[in-house]
């Protein structure tokens, strides 16, 4: 018992100091990309320190406070059931759709803190956080389709097992294409630049994050540490082969590196656009990836 | 119960290493941003970020003159920030008028209505300037010197009643009403 508390604590220590490294590198490697020097890469932390350590804090209400928590809480749970290495706790219980469902409950507990601040800009920050989370679930579901009918199992565990025996899932067609459409859904579970509706700085002030400051701010932060190694970690397992753990944080360094230079060089999107977009062309490959993968 | 005051100067070294401003900019000093925000003199080598929502903010940036119009909306934001908060007035403008010394929209001296940090003289300041003014604040922030958040506390009743003087009583809730819909009334 207190072995498991401890390995979850471990594992939780971990996954925040990387999730921050992680955030360091997106600042570094943009700041390169725009021929900048760019702010060092423990930079996230000292924004966490410096936004915990605020002497006045505003709250909006239980909900406003109870959201936060709620999005933390999501994350860290999510992060306990994706397998990682051989340290990971829950991993026998991992299913795909519970993960993927959980990874997404954190937008959820945002937005409840966003609405309930009253500001019109959390509003409809919240209102397009939502509509992405609409568009991007019919990609993502037939992406896991996809694995699922090939795997022929549900649980993460086994489908790392299974690709340790038969190769890494990528090279396999049709999961080929289901990584495609999950890459471009991870686009907007990370809120990169062409997804970026929801938060959108200078056209509607950071969206849902307009009304959140000092320690509510801090937790988000760490919030976003977490899910940004949570989300590439569930990537680098189901689809890159998974592995140790120093194997999996290049393999995660690299799904982030794809990110941010699809995130450095595209503007944009409107919400429609972006609805448009997920329901056409990723919606169509991972639709053939589910197709080629039950034939 | 953990003594927060053995970590202040490690709180310290973080505000001073990451300023975020409020991108609130008056007058013709918010040109010079740009070129502080992007590859020339890129800021954010010091950890700053443009911020568009005050509730996150540090430093608020004062870059040229100012009209009463826009120290309505300025008192507002600069109340809206959480507490260890900075600011610094760019140019002559907000320290004396400068050439809008004889206007009858202008305000002359900008330390009246909100505490200023630093002052950074020159019309327009260069980036150069800028960014000396910036150093000038980090330091001011590592020995605890920029207080001006403590001074508006401190002295509230006194800077209540110069935005009074100039905008008349009750000026927050008009202000509010026009903007705010649900404090809509007839």
């Amino acid at each position: 018992m207190l072995e498991i508390a401890l390995r979850a604590f471990l594992i939780l220590i971990y996954a925040t100091f990387v999730g921050f490294m992680f955030m360091g590198i997106i600042r570094i490697v943009t700041a390169r990309i725009h021929r900048r020097v760019g702010p060092p890469i423990y930079q996230p932390i000292l924004d966490t320190i410096k936004l915990l350590s605020k002497k006045s804090n505003i709250t909006h209400g239980l909900i406003y406070d109870f959201g936060i928590i709620y999005a933390l809480g999501a994350t860290i749970l999510a992060l306990m059931f994706i397998p990682l290495g051989n340290i990971s706790i829950l991993r026998a219980y991992g299913d795909l759709i519970l993960i993927t469902f959980l990874l997404e409950i954190p937008m959820l507990g945002i937005m409840f803190a966003a609405m309930s601040s009253g500001n019109p800009w959390a509003g409809l920050g919240a209102q397009r956080a939502l509509l992405t989370l609409l568009a991007i679930q019919v990609p993502l579901g037939f992406a896991i389709i996809a694995l699922a009918q090939f795997y022929g199992t549900f649980s993460t565990y086994e489908i790392v097992m299974a690709q340790q025996a038969g190769g890494w899932s990528i090279f396999h067609l049709p999961l080929f294409l289901a990584a495609i459409a999950y890459d471009i859904v991870l686009q907007a579970m990370f809120g990169k630049e062409p997804f970026d509706i929801m938060i959108a700085p200078g056209e509607i002030s950071l969206g849902p994050m307009v009304e959140f400051g000092g320690k509510h701010m801090g937790m988000l932060q760490i919030q976003h540490a977490i899910a940004l190694f949570a989300e590439t970690l569930f990537f680098a397992n189901i689809f890159l082969g998974g592995g140790s753990i120093l194997v999996l944080l290049i393999k995660q360094v690299a799904v982030l590196m794809i990110a941010i230079f699809i995130g450095a060089i595209f503007p944009r999107f409107t919400i429609d656009q972006a609805a448009k977009f997920y329901w056409k062309w990723p919606t169509i490959i991972a639709a053939l990836g589910a197709i080629l993968a039950s034939l | 119960m953990v003594d927060w005051r053995l970590f202040e100067p490690l709180f310290n070294y973080a505000r001073k290493k990451s300023l975020w401003i409020v991108a609130f900019c008056t007058g013709c000093g918010g040109i010079e941003m740009p070129p502080l925000m992007t590859s020339r003199y890129d800021l954010e080598r010091f950890g700053m970020m443009p911020n568009p929502a005050p509730r996150m903010a540090d430093l608020f940036l004062i870059t040229g003159y100012v009209t009463p119009k826009t120290l309505k909306r300025i008192i507002i934001t600069y109340e809206l920030q959480p507490d260890p908060k900075y600011v610094l007035a760019h140019g002559s403008c907000p320290l004396n008028g400068g050439i809008y010394w004889d206007s009858y929209n202008a305000i002359k001296h900008l330390d009246r209505y909100i505490p200023v940090d630093v002052a950074i003289a020159g019309c327009m300041p260069r980036p150069e300037a800028v960014m000396d003014g910036i150093k000038k604040i980090m330091e001011m922030i590592e020995n605890g010197t920029a207080d001006g958040w403590k001074r508006y506390k401190e002295n509230y009743e006194w800077y209540k009643k110069n935005q009074d003087e100039l905008f008349g009583e009750g000026w927050r809730e008009k202000e509010a009403r026009r903007w705010i819909p649900w404090l809509k009334k007839k």
